[in-house]
């Protein structure tokens, strides 16, 4: 963390709730989306699979190439020709698919042909005069039956539907078991779901004939990856690609499985003499617009009597569906983090990525954590009760104390800092727990079930991002960066551009209080462009809006540029003033001499000096005021099973929650939700807040509602929003937040992750505030969702939700 | 056929074709795209637009059907800087990516004509047409309310 009297000339801005002024756009319905871009497009539409498992025996797009306005089609054969295979990363065994179905269809859904027509009425239309003749094959759907020695396999080639199977092992687990009083065994499943972002994927391609380039607009949410991924795809050179994300509508992660899509739009755009555009349509999303995978997770914590954890061991499947180019990365961050807040010295974890014919999987908000915090904070409450320790008492004996950090777990993740004892502290106060359990015990005896949970949970974030390859190989990337360019203009107000993009996050807002307070302006003269174009952004191959990076290394990246700047203003001013840099100082957009109060020049002035009246430069130095620079988290160690780190800083969080079920319909009502986090210094504190809650409420919706459900055909029969249910603002609770503040050491402005807390901590939460309140029946939570069937056959029959 | 609309006070015409839905009219014929599209079968209100001073999805209704209509789109909330509801949007932080924000702040106007001064439940009743995905509603509920207030401050 730097030095802020050094590193800020005013404390203005940064720390305080500053509005979005820069985003009106979206107030006023200004914002341009991709689809929004208005260039005269055709229209691009997908023939997909209406099996989960066949062989394509026969394409046959004569009747749609001939329909009036039809312009060309692609088809997955032609497209597996000219294409490489997609890069899979962190499975083992060989897996063979392409950006377009070809040979077999994996899942329902999957994309087989591709028509551009003058308008998308017409591209749908055309949809239907192709004629496929498929195969139709067994599909495998449950990871038990996927496993099972005679099940059909997804990838002939691998030979196995285990596409990775890795154990870790740190820390001497079999001791921990040896020295336990006992060792407890639980097995948990989470379903599948998705963020799903209100904005559906989004692409504009157009092909440039004399250089065979393509532009190419799209909601990408890592676009530096993207660049890569697709040229190595379509096995061309990257300044052949000129990719432009503008807004984006929402991402969740769940906008970085977009680039097959781009890859195939470039092939089509070839074909045709316009851009075209694709506009996912919703139940394309939900089919295959990826979801987070389902998963079950065998665990076993070997206890002491006084609740002292000992040792973790966890066996995770995760059914990664049917896109290896994520497949296995779930279990590995997992993995990461899955001591939680406890001082656990032994673990050991079997990752386990299974193929099925579910829909393509991707790195949705949270990503693991939520399901491994499900587990282990479930197995917590369940050691608890077991012990007859109090819930909150068990955790406050395990947990690393503030004084331990910063705090090596055995696999060496380290958590450089946090407060877990006082965050649950202040929980249980504002969570009123005390008082919470004396209620619960009286409107029990009137048959009413209030029950109270709490979950603690890491949120880490800077995802380092070899870490994929650990059971693989060689990563192809390393580490955690991005780009800034920081320029001041003509009339010296500052400029900015960064490689990431934004999906909602505000960064514009956040950018321009830093700057503010470094240069000593106001950050209506901060203009930040949040498009990102991979021919002037500064972008690496890390840049991108994902795992809560932006506080750590994009916010790096600015104030490393911005230091340039300031520099070479110094420098300039200096010669203006006459003055030694020592001597000056800056404010109100001017540099002052600091022992002469008269004596100053403008921004403007020394801009119009670095770009304007360049012969009036002194010797030697370069025109100009635009400074480009590119930071990394230095604590990123190499992937080396032994040790190693996957993310680079660690925010935590703890919920408290009050529910009451009613026993008759088994509906879950909230009557307190508290939240504290701990993320570092908060830039903006209201942003935080949006945040921490909208996380919690993604996390709700899973608890409660949200789940792609299968049939045993394979049929996804939760295609629309009215069968895959969303949290509106009628049933999700008023969330009470509480703050903590442990600046990061290792981020230069002490900020850290602070946009999936909720979606980790509260799945947890809510389940053991359920088991709590249905304890009289002896129900136990070990899966999820909680829908209401589930809670009243339990509580009449089953005994486990 | 012929459909003759008025959006945001300005007349529209054009030739379309029966199944065009009104969405799409909205945004490809008038080009107002702060009207959004965000799950095509009426769930999600990312589409809202006023119809005859009423909220209507826009996913939901042909173009043809709204022959004569008198539409309104966020566009058409305030031509002279921001409307109370939008600078309470600001204020309060009520969108993160904008997308849900147009159809937002339009279900919030048509609640606060008819009930100027809403509970907080009764400002999450009326929003349930509309789903955001980002901000956990806290923020918008809380814009609406403050918007409320402001306005009755301003006798609006
Ligand atoms: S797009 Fe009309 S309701 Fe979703
Ligand atoms: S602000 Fe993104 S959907 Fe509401």
């Amino acid at each position: 963390m730097m030095d802020f009297d050094k590193l800020f000339v005013t404390r203005d801005w940064f720390g305080k709730p500053v509005r979005r002024n820069e985003d009106v756009k979206f107030v006023k319905g200004e914002a341009t989306y991709v689809d929004d871009i208005d260039m005269n497009c055709a229209h691009v539409a997908f023939l997909r699979s209406i099996f989960a498992h066949a062989r394509l025996k026969k394409i046959d797009t004569s009747r749609a190439e001939a329909l009036k306005g039809v312009l060309a089609v692609i088809t997955g054969p032609e497209v597996a020709e000219v294409t490489k295979p997609l890069p899979a990363r962190a499975i083992t065994r060989p897996a063979r698919q392409y950006v377009m179905a070809t040979g077999k269809v994996r899942y329902q859904g999957e994309p087989i042909a591709a028509v551009v027509a003058e308008d998308r009425y017409i591209a749908e239309d055309a949809l239907e005069l192709i004629d496929v003749e498929y195969e139709p094959l067994q599909p495998v759907m449950r990871i038990e039956d996927a496993l099972k020695p005679d099940a059909p396999l997804l990838f002939e080639e691998a030979g196995s539907n285990t596409l990775l199977d890795d154990t870790m092992e740190h820390g001497d687990y079999e001791k921990a078991c040896r020295e336990a009083d006992m060792v407890l065994k639980e097995t948990f499943r989470v379903h599948r779901y998705s963020s799903t972002p209100l904005e559906n994927w989004a692409i504009i391609a157009r092909h440039d004939k004399g250089t065979d380039s393509f532009t190419v607009w799209a909601n990408d949410q890592q676009p530096g990856r993207s660049m890569t991924t697709v040229c190595g795809t379509l096995q061309i050179p990257t300044h052949n690609l000129r990719l432009i994300v503008p807004e984006s509508g929402g991402g969740f992660g769940i906008k970085l499985a977009i680039w097959p899509y781009i890859v195939i739009l470039c092939l089509l755009s070839r074909k045709v003499d316009k851009p075209i555009k694709w506009i996912q349509t919703r139940r394309e999303h939900l089919l295959g617009g990826t979801h987070a995978p389902d998963g079950i997770v065998e665990i076993e914590m070997p206890v002491k009597k006084d609740g002292t954890f000992l040792g973790l061991s966890v066996k995770d499947y995760q059914n990664d569906g049917s896109f290896i180019h994520t497949a296995g990365i779930y279990g590995l961050i997992k993995f990461a983090t899955m001591v939680g807040q406890y001082t656990i010295k032994a673990t050991r974890m079997e990752v386990l990525s299974i193929a099925t014919n579910k829909g393509p999987t991707v790195q949705n908000r949270g990503v693991g954590k939520p399901t491994m915090t499900f587990a282990l904070e479930r197995m917590v409450d369940i050691a608890a009760k077991k012990l007859g320790i109090d819930p909150a008492e068990i955790r406050f004996r395990n947990f690393v104390k503030p004084e331990q950090m910063p705090y090596t777990t055995p696999s060496g993740e380290i958590y450089e800092s946090g407060d877990y004892p006082e965050c649950l502290r202040k929980g249980l106060a504002l969570g009123e727990y005390d008082q919470c359990k004396k209620q619960q015990a009286e409107l029990r005896k009137q048959g009413r079930y209030i029950g109270v949970g709490i979950s603690t949970g890491v949120e880490p974030g800077t995802s380092n991002l070899g870490y994929y390859y650990t059971s693989s190989g060689v990563p192809e990337y390393m580490g955690s960066g991005e780009g800034a360019i920081v320029g001041v203009d003509y009339d010296g107000n500052i400029n900015v551009m960064i490689g990431s993009v934004d999906t909602g996050q505000g960064h514009a807002t956040v950018i321009g209080q830093v700057i503010s307070d470094m240069l000593g302006i106001t950050p209506d003269r901060v203009r930040v462009d949040n498009t990102l174009d991979s021919f002037i952004s500064p972008y690496i191959g890390h840049s991108g809006c994902y795992s809560n990076k932006f506080n750590d290394v994009d916010l790096g990246a600015v104030i490393k540029a911005t230091e340039k700047v300031r520099a070479r203003i110094f420098t300039l001013a200096a010669h203006m003033l006459k003055a030694d840099v020592s001597n000056l100082k800056l404010g109100d957009g001017h540099v002052h001499v600091t022992n002469d109060s008269g004596k100053k020049v403008s921004f403007k002035d020394i801009a119009a000096l670095a770009y304007k009246k360049i012969t009036l430069l002194p010797e030697g130095m370069e025109p100009g005021l635009k400074e480009i620079a590119y930071y990394r988290n230095p604590y990123a160690k190499l992937p080396n099973k032994q040790n190693f780190n996957v993310q680079l800083t660690h925010s935590n969080s703890c919920h408290v929650v009050t529910v009451e079920v009613d026993i008759e319909t088994g509906f879950v009502k909230f009557l307190k939700y508290v939240i504290i986090h701990d993320c570092g210094n908060q830039i903006n504190p209201a942003i935080v807040e949006g945040m921490a809650i909208g996380s919690t409420v993604h996390g709700l919706g899973a608890t409660f509602l949200e789940e792609f459900v299968y049939d045993d055909n394979g049929q996804l029969l939760t295609t629309t929003f009215m069968d895959y249910l969303k949290p509106v603002a009628a049933t999700v609770p008023h969330f009470e937040m509480g703050h903590h503040y442990s600046p990061c050491p290792t981020s230069l402005l002490g900020s850290k992750s602070a946009g999936e807390g909720g979606a980790i901590g509260s799945l947890a939460a809510v389940a053991n505030a359920v088991e709590d309140a249905l304890s009289p029946f002896d129900v136990k939570v070990t899966s999820l969702p909680l829908t209401p069937e589930k809670v009243v056959k339990a509580i009449k029959e089953t005994k486990v939700i | 056929m012929q459909v003759k609309v008025k959006i945001n006070g300005k007349e529209y015409q054009d030739d379309v074709e029966p199944r065009m839905l009104l969405v799409h009219f909205i945004r490809e014929k008038a080009r107002l795209t702060g009207t959004h599209i965000g799950c095509d079968t009426g769930n999600c209100g990312a589409c809202t637009v006023l119809f005859n001073g009423r909220t209507i999805k826009s996913c939901l209704m042909l173009a043809v059907q709204a022959n004569g209509a008198e539409i309104m789109t966020i566009e058409g909330l305030s031509t002279n800087g921001l409307h109370p509801i939008q600078d309470a949007f600001l204020e309060k932080f009520g969108f993160q990516c904008g997308y849900c924000t147009s159809g937002m702040i339009l279900s919030a106007y048509v609640l606060l004509q008819s009930n100027p001064q809403p509970t907080d439940h009764e400002i999450r009743e009326a929003l349930e047409g509309n789903l955001c995905m980002c901000t956990g509603y806290q923020q918008i509920v809380e814009s609406i309310s403050y918007a409320a207030t402001k306005m009755k401050e301003a006798g609006k």
